[in-house]
């Protein structure tokens, strides 16, 4: 119970203090990640469950932060040029039907750039003022 | 109608192009017609198996996702019994047991409905309701909410619940999964499905949970349940067309309730978004039907419009012919100055009459009508006025008559009715009365009236001859006896007639025309000298060559022609011919002979006598003293001052005269002494029995010695035998003349015979 209100209440002053910033959300990765840069589409083919593994074979692992963060709207509005309810169509069709499941949607940032710092294979998106050591941006052509 | 008349039209060009083509287009629709009925039930057949796919796979997936729900549910339920509602969520979601948060929203509420733990703290919305909490409370299975609307997301939300119990088995709270409605249509394809078919799961209690038609997703509204899903599942969903109540669209719809859970799906695909391929290509059908119909009836319409043509210039071409054979046979058969039947096809009537009469056993009257002096018509009016006299003339004949009763133009002014099956002479006496009647009242003609006369013979069949031809002639020999009897007059054929006149009458009609045919001719016999023995004269003889008759002496026609006045030409032609010929000896090298021509009484008498001989003389060359024109007594006798001032003109011409048949007459000597005559003709009735009668021999003496008195040559005639001529030469006789010299023979072998005698003298 206490943990429940505690995340709720973090998670709304982190929205308030990221929409006050207006900062912008970037695409990070582990330091030691071999990825140097990704295309846009081949981020959205990550980030909607239709590639699974970089051409090199190296497995990719998506991380979503929280429906209700201000990060997951902006980073699919900004690289995938979705909004938020045509994202959720879209997984609402793939778990629907049994072909995909959508990306581990980790409860806050921090945890995101925790375990992204953990997995080389792993990627995330975070807000660009809350990129911390062991985390690198992704350059997103 | 008349069947051949049928038959005709059915085999006519134009018909058979019209069949054709109304074949051919009833092929064309057939075939089309079943081509759409088959693709219409091909397309039905293939949206409703569509369906039926469809519905299989929504109902797998509706399931899975449905038991995927309930087995979140149950576990939680599970780990509920050992761990707090909030370690046990926190344990799943690190487990990743549970559904993704992205969709699905898991909470455990108390007892009291207060949440206890959630996987979505910040969201109000995505929390059941108190009534909800109930719902479940009172139900050991699964619980499914109506929809509720979420107003932050603005979508519709279902809740799936079940208890969860404590230790003691008492009611300790609720588990509640929430997933937005339209999860459960996101299969909607709508390359497969279109933009109005349906996906949807409706609830027992006939309430959507979630429904969707292309991209409208809705939920909540209430329809009759029974009325959209069928009491027994089949194990395949048949899909039937149908009105879907809820927005009325007609669907390929297949509704079938869920195994296990309170809901039943339904799958309805659009209709006409179904057929809409169909439909296409069978208005492609349609259209090339069309297009196919309209160029064959063009085509076979311009077929047929050219065969029609075809056919009626050929019916044309074919008629014309008829009117032409028609109009060729009609003149050949008819006269073309009254229109009436001619002469060959009166032959054929009659000839088709008197079949029908003899085996009706009837009688048919046969009269040949001559219209009286039309010749002073044609003389005084000119040949315009006769033709218009003989149109008018037969037009009335017609009318009389009637126009199914044969009259025809014989020829000339001759005209031939026929009546047949009649009865007898009454029958024809009441006809000739009409006829008369009628023919009796004025003609007009170029503004002045007269009337015509007609002489009519009759004669019927079978009484007065057997075939057309007897008919027609004896009514002919009758006509002219009606003539005969003052004209104006009608007489019927009958035995009383004489044959001699009816061989007079005939002679008399075919002798008007014995000069034009050329059937005259000259036979001539020789007049041998006693006391040389040489051919010195020649009579000329005439003769008839009639085509029917033969060879007819003047014995037969003279009289007639005398009678007629006929034998003033024919004198006069005889006159011309013998001193042609005679002369034309001459010129052959035969040494002049002496031409002898008979006058007849009237002849002699005639005015131009003089002249014709004149004529004769002069066209020939002939020496008058080689012509020797013979007379008898009688002729003479009959005015003796007007014969001797006639006998010497023509001795002043140089003429020498013979008198003929001499002996048989009555001259006496001293009238016979005026005449001045050259030669005496003893009769052959005295020559004939010379030798056995003293009588005769004592005349003949007489005869003789009477010439030698008056210087006269003394010829006699008839001789026959040598035994006569040598009798003849004894008694002094100058010449004979006779069977035993030449019989009468054509110019050609008199020549001959001449030819002969020089040769002879020659030689002597």
């Amino acid at each position: 119970m206490g943990f429940l209100s505690k995340t709720a209440i973090c998670g709304a002053l982190f929205l308030t203090l990221s929409n006050v910033a207006a900062s912008d959300v970037v695409v990070v990765v582990a330091d030691d990640s071999p990825l140097e840069s990704l295309s846009r589409a081949r981020l959205a083919d990550i980030y909607l469950g239709r590639v699974h593994r970089m051409p090199n074979g190296t497995p990719v692992v998506p991380l979503d932060q929280q429906e209700v963060s201000a990060a997951h709207a902006k980073f699919y509005e900004k690289y995938l040029g979705k909004t938020p309810a045509q994202v959720k169509g879209h997984w609402s069709k793939l778990i629907f039907t049994g072909r995909g499941q959508p990306p581990r949607a980790v409860p806050d940032a921090e945890t995101m750039a925790a375990i992204v710092a953990d997995n080389p294979n792993a990627i995330g998106y975070v807000d660009s003022a809350s990129v911390d050591r062991g985390l690198r941006v992704l350059p997103i052509e | 109608m008349h069947p051949t008349n049928w038959r005709a039209r059915l085999t006519d060009p134009v018909s058979l192009f019209a069949v054709a083509a109304l074949a051919v287009l009833v092929l064309i629709w057939a075939t089309t017609f079943s081509q759409v009925s088959r693709e219409r039930v091909a397309a039905v057949e293939s949206a409703k198996s569509l369906a039926a796919d469809v519905a299989e796979t929504y109902e797998a997936q509706v399931v899975r996702a449905l038991r995927e729900i309930d087995h979140t549910l149950k576990l939680v339920r599970y780990n509920l019994a050992t761990e707090s509602p909030v370690r046990v969520l926190a344990n799943l979601r690190h487990m990743e047991l549970l559904p993704p948060e992205l969709l699905f929203t898991v909470s455990i509420l108390g007892a009291d409905g207060k949440v206890l733990a959630t996987t979505h703290p910040l969201n109000e919305e995505r929390q059941p309701r108190a009534a909800f909490v109930r719902l479940v409370r009172r139900n050991s299975d699964i619980t499914v909410s109506v929809p509720s609307l979420d107003s932050v997301a603005n979508e519709w939300r279902l809740f799936f619940g079940r208890p969860y119990h404590d230790g003691s088995d008492q009611f300790a709270g609720v588990i509640s999964l929430s997933v937005h409605s339209g999860y459960f249509v996101s299969g909607y394809e709508q390359g497969v499905l279109g933009a109005e078919s349906v996906l949807a799961l409706l609830g027992i209690d006939g309430v959507f949970r979630a429904r969707r038609t292309g991209n409208d997703v809705s939920a909540g509204e209430h329809v009759s349940y029974e009325s959209v899903v069928p009491d027994v599942a089949p194990t395949r969903a048949d899909a039937v067309i149908a009105r879907n109540p809820w927005d009325d669209i007609s669907r390929f719809t297949v509704a079938r309730k869920l195994f296990e859970f309170p809901l039943a799906i339904v799958v309805g695909l659009s209709e006409s978004e179904q057929l809409e391929p169909m439909r296409q290509r069978v208005s492609t059908y349609m259209g090339r039907a069309a297009i196919a119909s309209a160029l064959l009836t063009a085509v076979f319409g311009v077929l047929g419009w050219v065969s029609w043509q075809l056919q009626k210039t050929r019916e044309n071409a074919v008629h014309e012919r008829i009117v032409h054979a028609k109009r060729v046979e009609y003149l050949a058969f008819h006269d073309n100055l009254t229109g009436l039947p001619n002469r060959a096809l009166l032959s054929r009537s009659l000839a088709e009459d008197i079949r029908v009469s003899r085996r009706e056993g009837s009688r048919l009257a046969v009269m040949f009508l001559d219209i009286d002096r039309f010749k002073n018509i044609n003389d005084s009016l000119g040949h315009d006025a006769g033709d218009a006299v003989l149109r008018a003339f037969g037009e009335r004949l017609r009318t009389v008559i009637g126009r199914d009763k044969t009259v025809a133009r014989f020829g000339g002014d001759e005209f031939v009715v026929l009546l047949p099956r009649i009865a007898g002479r009454q029958d024809i006496l009441r006809a000739l009365d009409k006829l008369l009647g009628e023919l009796n009242k004025p003609f007009e003609l170029a503004g002045h009236e007269f009337r015509v006369t007609v002489s009519i013979g009759i004669t019927m069949f079978p009484d007065d001859g057997e075939d057309e031809h007897t008919l027609i002639r004896n009514a002919d020999i009758t006509m002219f006896y009606a003539k005969e009897q003052g004209k104006n007059n009608f007489q019927f054929y009958s035995d009383d007639l004489s044959s001699d006149s009816l061989e007079k009458l005939s002679l008399e009609s075919s002798l008007r025309n014995a000069l034009d045919r050329d059937e005259l001719r000259l036979y001539y016999q020789a007049k041998y000298e006693l006391s040389s023995g040489r051919v010195v004269g020649v009579e000329a003889l005439l003769r008839w060559c009639h085509p029917d008759l033969g060879v007819i002496t003047p014995m037969q026609f003279i009289p007639l022609a005398e009678e007629t006045g006929l034998i003033v030409p024919i004198g006069r032609w005889v006159l011309n011919t013998a001193c042609l010929q005679n002369v034309a000896w001459q010129w052959a090298g035969i040494s002049p002979l002496s031409m002898a021509v008979n006058l007849s009484a009237r002849q002699f008498l005639d005015r131009t006598l003089l002249a014709d001989v004149k004529h004769a003389l002069d066209s020939s060359g002939m020496s008058p003293n080689q012509l020797e024109l013979e007379i008898t007594e009688s002729m003479v006798m009959q005015d003796v001052e007007r014969a001797v001032r006639i006998l010497d003109s023509l001795k002043s011409m140089g003429v020498k005269i013979a008198v003929d048949d001499f002996g048989t007459g009555y001259s006496s000597l001293s009238t016979l002494k005026r005449f001045p005559v050259d030669t005496f003709k003893i009769d052959r009735s005295f020559i004939r029995d010379l030798t056995s009668s003293a009588a005769d021999r004592s005349l003949v003496e007489a005869i003789i010695a009477l010439g030698k008195s008056l210087r006269l040559t003394v010829v006699a005639e008839g001789v026959e035998t040598a035994t006569q001529a040598e009798l003849l030469r004894r008694l002094g006789c100058d010449q004979i003349q006779g069977y035993h010299t030449n019989e009468p023979v054509p110019e050609d072998e008199f020549a001959a015979i001449l030819g002969g005698q020089s040769l002879a003298w020659s030689r002597n």
